[in-house]
């Protein structure tokens, strides 16, 4: 009986097998994804850091340090790496790179994937750089060009295409540049205030040997500023940097498959409703109950494990193509491994998926009276029953269990759910609420067809409000990207205003202030700022050592804001992108050493805990220098860089070493380029942030990101449209019964056409509505309260996400509903609805 | 002699089933005069309801020819089908066909709305309260009882003052007596309108009140007689 019942309801089942589908597809791809790169990360960690062990300083390494590594009679290997110029003379043009100076032997594990093949060992020779792929294509460079950096040129031995534990994302940012590490002093860029991370890699015979020399010489060496990393402690981060991504990868996939489960239910419950007559009939001839429920059960069952089984293979397929499309953000290589695991634990969960979430629906048929064969209108004699009961405890119990599944922590897992629920009851709240303002600012006055279609929305069967949901889902997360992005470019855009600078030179030492200053007002650039950087670190914090601070585990103040280096700046006033929020402005009083005050920026401030009147020593180049914080500056951080976490009043740091920072303003074009060119030529030291430059990498970045969280909202839609096709499907004869009555009252083509159209646009405006308001409202949340940056929205990129939407919806509506517009109206005179 | 408003001419429908030819109309011919009402009875199957539709240009013959309100309407096209129907034409059909999203006042409006006509409702509001639905205008018609949704379907059929109302058993789903005030109503307004009627049904008390009777049996006109 259930396959004799289901051969006519083929298109119906289909509809419920597509939302499986998709669903089992989401969350096969991403668990096959997750098993490939555990297994690589495990097979492939000592590649990642190119050696046993690595010895990281920001300073050179001084000779008690290289004693101590000659100590361990390891084998070994030094390497530098630091943000450059780099003059490509091919081109003739400059910009920031990544400077990696690599000694004799490195890597000791992996290999540097170059192209011509293996020309890595020619920067032992000498006068070699390899640089990029990245960068070779932007300036066109090939083996034989010459690129200049600091004082010395090198020939271009070639292109990396793969680096040993190289990160494509970080790559965007700043590309590299490498070569020997003997090269490194020719080049001049070695300089007092130069940010320079020096490395030494080591090899050991085994991992005891490892444990036992980090163990014994670790503390020694990290108490001399030396931090030294094994391979385990390389996985454990990469591990960490890897959750974030799978995490995002696992949220992608819970809400693809709860978006099939919505899919499921709904398209089941249509299916049960539409049965009911059946049914009804069914009862009358003596089934029971539960002989019904089997019936449509069974179906159920049957097309559900196919689609789970095709839903499986399919995920196996898009396992494929993951690392294709997202390989920027997975860090190291991905193998293509089929993982049948995640196949199979796919395939159960679709099962699991197909018996819960139709089930309920299919429940409510055993209750169909045999009475509703004369009286449709006849309600289900029972309305609730334990089998009832359970399911939906279960339904509730599922949503949690998978996400406890996939992120291997129920804490995890309930957490999904939660924010999954919130995001669907937002949703749903403000389908109501538009659907309430619709009915209650009817626009009474518009031409019919623009009033049919709209009245059209409240057709029974017409699921509106669930179409809202799942459409108005995906659009909310394409608008609320758009938001986000818009409103953290706009902090860092510097259109229109001509005096705001863009681009930054750093490293210039004090010999060379006054030749760099020339050279930017010669080429007709205005100075913006010329600041005095000087380097110190913090030493005690409110008359407490940092050490003791930080073993204080409940003060709350973070390691690194204790220890990092600071780069502060001194002066009397306030800089263009400052006000001050509460206190004095720093000063000092010459002569009176205690007199110090310096002013503190607000969200450090916030960090540090730390409150006007708090004390502070600052170990200045060796000298202790007691301060006290006079004041709050509100920094707008973006906006005329740079700026400073600490300012102190001049006349004390002066005859500190320093260097300096210029700011200015280049127009785009020639006179840009061939200043940059001199700056390289005269001052190789000196580096050139283009500001503009940063703007196209984040938005590249954005671009990346969006097409993860596009490919997310892409899952929604689908469903959404899924939805609506079986909407379509399911209300067909109403529309048909409507259509065929208009045309016999005389209604034309064009006006059943409009209607239709018209009634489509309505339900993606509204669908598109429901996302957009929720996606406003969030955007402001998250600019507000978690990137702290005004809020921005282009209205242009809203208009073509609403666009988008409707033009889907309305193209799905159509070409579902197209064959019901040129029925004979005869059949109202014989049909019996 | 006034015009006829409807003239058939040998209509025949023959639709093809599995193997062979179904004729359901055989070579019909009759005309209506304005002002007339004509009932169209005989036994199920007997070709009624395909007259009717033929009849109100809801399907096209297989032969013969339908001339309505001076337009043949075979040589028209669908949409001018359409036009023809609205600008002549009412309907009141057994199983009401209203628009179940549209209240009673709404679905009154739709013919003179598909028409593009303006200030109209002033005209449903009237006809409403002629058939004893003033009060139930906001309505929908899951909220009517059957013989109000007919009353809906009658206000509706004369919105557009038609000159011919076609009525497909107009009482068949209504009890008794329902199917009685329905019929008064139907009668009244038909006079006070002044328009000409078709009806279509297998109830001889209802046909007698016409003054036209045409007989169908085996998809050919049987009898044609005066009342």
């Amino acid at each position: 009986m259930a396959w004799r019942d289901a051969r006519k309801n083929y298109k119906r089942l289909l509809l419920f097998a597509a939302s499986m589908i998709s669903g089992i597809a989401a969350v096969v791809a991403i668990d096959a994804l997750n098993q490939s790169l555990q297994g690589d990360l495990n097979r492939n960690a000592r590649e990642l850091l190119g050696a046993d062990l690595v010895a990281n300083s920001s300073k050179t390494f001084t000779a008690e340090q290289i004693n101590i590594f000659d100590s361990t009679k390891l084998e070994g290997t030094n390497a530098a790496e630091m943000a450059s110029m780099a003059t490509f003379e091919n081109a003739n043009q400059s910009r920031l790179v990544r400077l990696n100076a690599f000694g004799e032997g490195y890597p000791y594990y992996g290999e540097v994937v170059t192209r011509p093949e293996r020309v890595w060992p020619k920067l032992e020779e000498g006068g070699y750089a390899l640089v990029d792929e990245s960068l070779a294509i932007q300036f066109e460079v090939s083996s034989g060009d010459t690129i200049k950096i600091g004082n010395t040129r090198f020939q271009v031995a070639g292109h990396v295409r793969q680096f040993p534990g190289g990160s494509g994302i970080l790559q965007t940012f700043t590309p590299s540049v490498y070569i020997g590490y003997k090269d490194l002093d020719s080049t001049g860029l070695v300089q007092f205030g130069s940010r320079i991370t020096f490395r030494r890699f080591m090899i050991t015979k085994s991992d005891n040997q490892t444990a036992l020399v980090e163990k014994s010489l670790g503390p020694v060496l990290k108490k001399s500023g030396v931090n030294l990393e094994t391979v385990e402690e390389r996985k454990k981060n990469l591990g960490r940097a890897f959750a974030s991504v799978y995490r995002f990868f696992t949220l992608l996939a819970f809400v693809a498959l709860m978006l099939g489960c919505i899919g499921v239910a709904s398209s089941v419950a249509i299916y049960a409703r539409e049965k009911r007559a059946e049914v009804a009939l069914l009862r009358c001839l003596g089934a029971s109950g539960w002989q019904a429920f089997k019936i449509y059960f069974i179906q159920i069952l049957v097309v559900g494990s196919v689609a789970s089984l095709v839903g499986a293979l399919l995920g196996l397929s898009i396992q494929q193509f993951v690392p294709i499309v997202f390989g920027d953000f997975i860090p190291g290589q991905v193998s293509f491994e089929i993982s049948w695991l995640s196949a199979l634990k796919g395939f159960l969960a679709g099962i699991l998926v197909c018996i819960l979430f139709s089930a309920l629906p299919l429940l409510e048929v055993r209750f169909v009276p045999p009475l509703s064969v004369l009286r449709s209108e006849e309600s289900p004699v029972k309305k609730f029953s334990k089998a009832k009961w359970l399911i939906i405890f279960l339904m509730f119990l599922f949503p949690s269990g998978v996400a406890s599944w996939l992120t291997g922590k129920i804490s995890n897992g309930i957490f999904f759910t939660a924010g999954m629920a919130g995001a669907l009851v937002a949703l749903w709240l403000t389908a109501e609420a538009l659907l309430w303002l619709v009915k209650k600012y009817f626009p009474i006055n518009a031409p019919f067809t623009v009033r049919h279609a709209l009245s059209g929305l409240f057709r029974p069967n017409n699921q509106t409000r669930l179409l809202m949901i799942t459409l108005g889902l995906g659009t909310f997360i394409i608008a609320t990207l758009n938001i986000v992005q818009n409103s953290l470019l706009s902090q860092v855009e510097f259109q229109g205003s001509s005096n705001q600078s863009n681009a930054i030179m750093f490293d210039i030492q004090s010999g060379q202030r006054k030749g760099v200053g020339e050279l930017v007002s010669e080429s007709k650039f205005p100075i913006n700022q010329e600041v005095p950087i000087v380097t110190c670190r913090l030493t005690e914090l409110r008359g407490q050592s940092v050490e003791k601070w930080k073993q204080d585990t409940t003060s709350g103040i973070p390691e690194w804001a204790l220890m990092r280096e600071y780069r502060v700046t001194y002066r009397d006033s306030l800089s263009g992108s400052e006000a001050l929020l509460s206190g004095k402005l720093q000063q000092f009083k010459p002569g009176k050493p205690d007199s110090v005050s310096v002013t503190i920026s607000e969200g450090f401030q916030e960090t540090l805990k730390a409150k006007i009147g708090d004390t502070l020593v600052f170990d200045v180049q060796g000298m202790p220098v007691k301060t006290v914080i006079s004041g709050i500056r509100k920094v707008d951080w973006p906006k005329d860089p740079p700026n400073f976490i600490f300012v102190f009043p001049s006349g004390l740091l002066e005859q500190a070493p320093q260097i300096w920072v210029i700011s200015t303003h280049l127009e785009e074009g020639t006179p840009s380029a061939v200043f940059q060119q001199k700056l390289v030529t005269f001052f190789p030291n000196v580096s050139l942030i283009d500001l503009s430059l940063i703007l196209k990498t984040v938005n590249s970045i954005f671009e990346k990101v969006g097409l993860v969280v596009r490919f997310l909202a892409l899952f929604s839609m689908i469903t959404g449209l899924v939805v609506l096709a079986g909407t379509v499907v399911n209300s067909r004869y109403a529309r048909q019964k409507e259509n065929i009555l208009l045309r016999t009252l005389g209604a034309g083509s064009r006006q059943l056409t409009a209607i239709t159209l018209i009634e489509y646009i309505w339900l993606g405006t509204f669908a598109a509505l429901t996302g957009m308001v929720l996606a406003l409202s969030a955007g402001f949340l998250l600019c507000f309260f978690f990137f702290e940056v005004s809020f921005s929205v282009n209205l242009l990129e809203l208009w073509w996400t609403y666009f988008g939407v409707t033009a889907l919806t309305v193209v799905i509506g159509w070409l579902n509903a197209r064959g019901l517009l040129h029925l004979p109206p005869l059949e109202v005179l014989r049909r019996e609805y | 002699m006034n015009h006829p408003v409807l003239s058939v001419v040998g209509l025949t429908k023959k639709y093809q089933s599995i193997g062979h030819e179904l004729t359901v109309l055989d070579g019909v011919s009759f005309q209506v005069i304005p002002g007339e009402t004509l009932s169209v009875v005989g036994p199920s199957g007997s070709g009624k309801t395909t007259l009717l539709g033929l009849c109100a240009g809801l399907d096209t013959p297989t032969a013969g020819d339908v001339v309505l309100g001076g337009k043949r309407i075979n040589e028209l096209s669908e949409d001018d089908r359409a036009r023809l129907r609205n600008e002549m034409t009412g309907f009141i059909f057994q199983n009401f066909q209203l628009l179940p999203t549209l209240t009673a006042l709404e679905n009154v409006l739709v013919p003179a709305e598909l028409r593009g006509e303006k200030n109209i409702k002033t005209r449903a509001e009237e006809l409403l309260k002629r058939v004893g639905l003033a009060d139930r205008t906001d309505h929908y018609p899951s909220q009517l009882s059957g013989g109000e949704q007919q009353r809906v379907a009658v206000a509706r059929a004369f919105m557009t003052r038609p000159s011919l109302l076609f009525a497909d058993e107009p009482t068949g789903n209504l009890d008794d007596q329902t199917a009685t005030q329905i019929t008064e109503l139907l009668f009244e307004m038909n006079r006070e309108y002044g328009t000409t009627l078709i009806l279509v049904t297998h109830n001889l008390e209802l046909a007698s009140k016409t003054g036209r009777i045409l007989e169908m049996k085996g998809g050919k006109l049987m009898a044609d007689r005066a009342n």
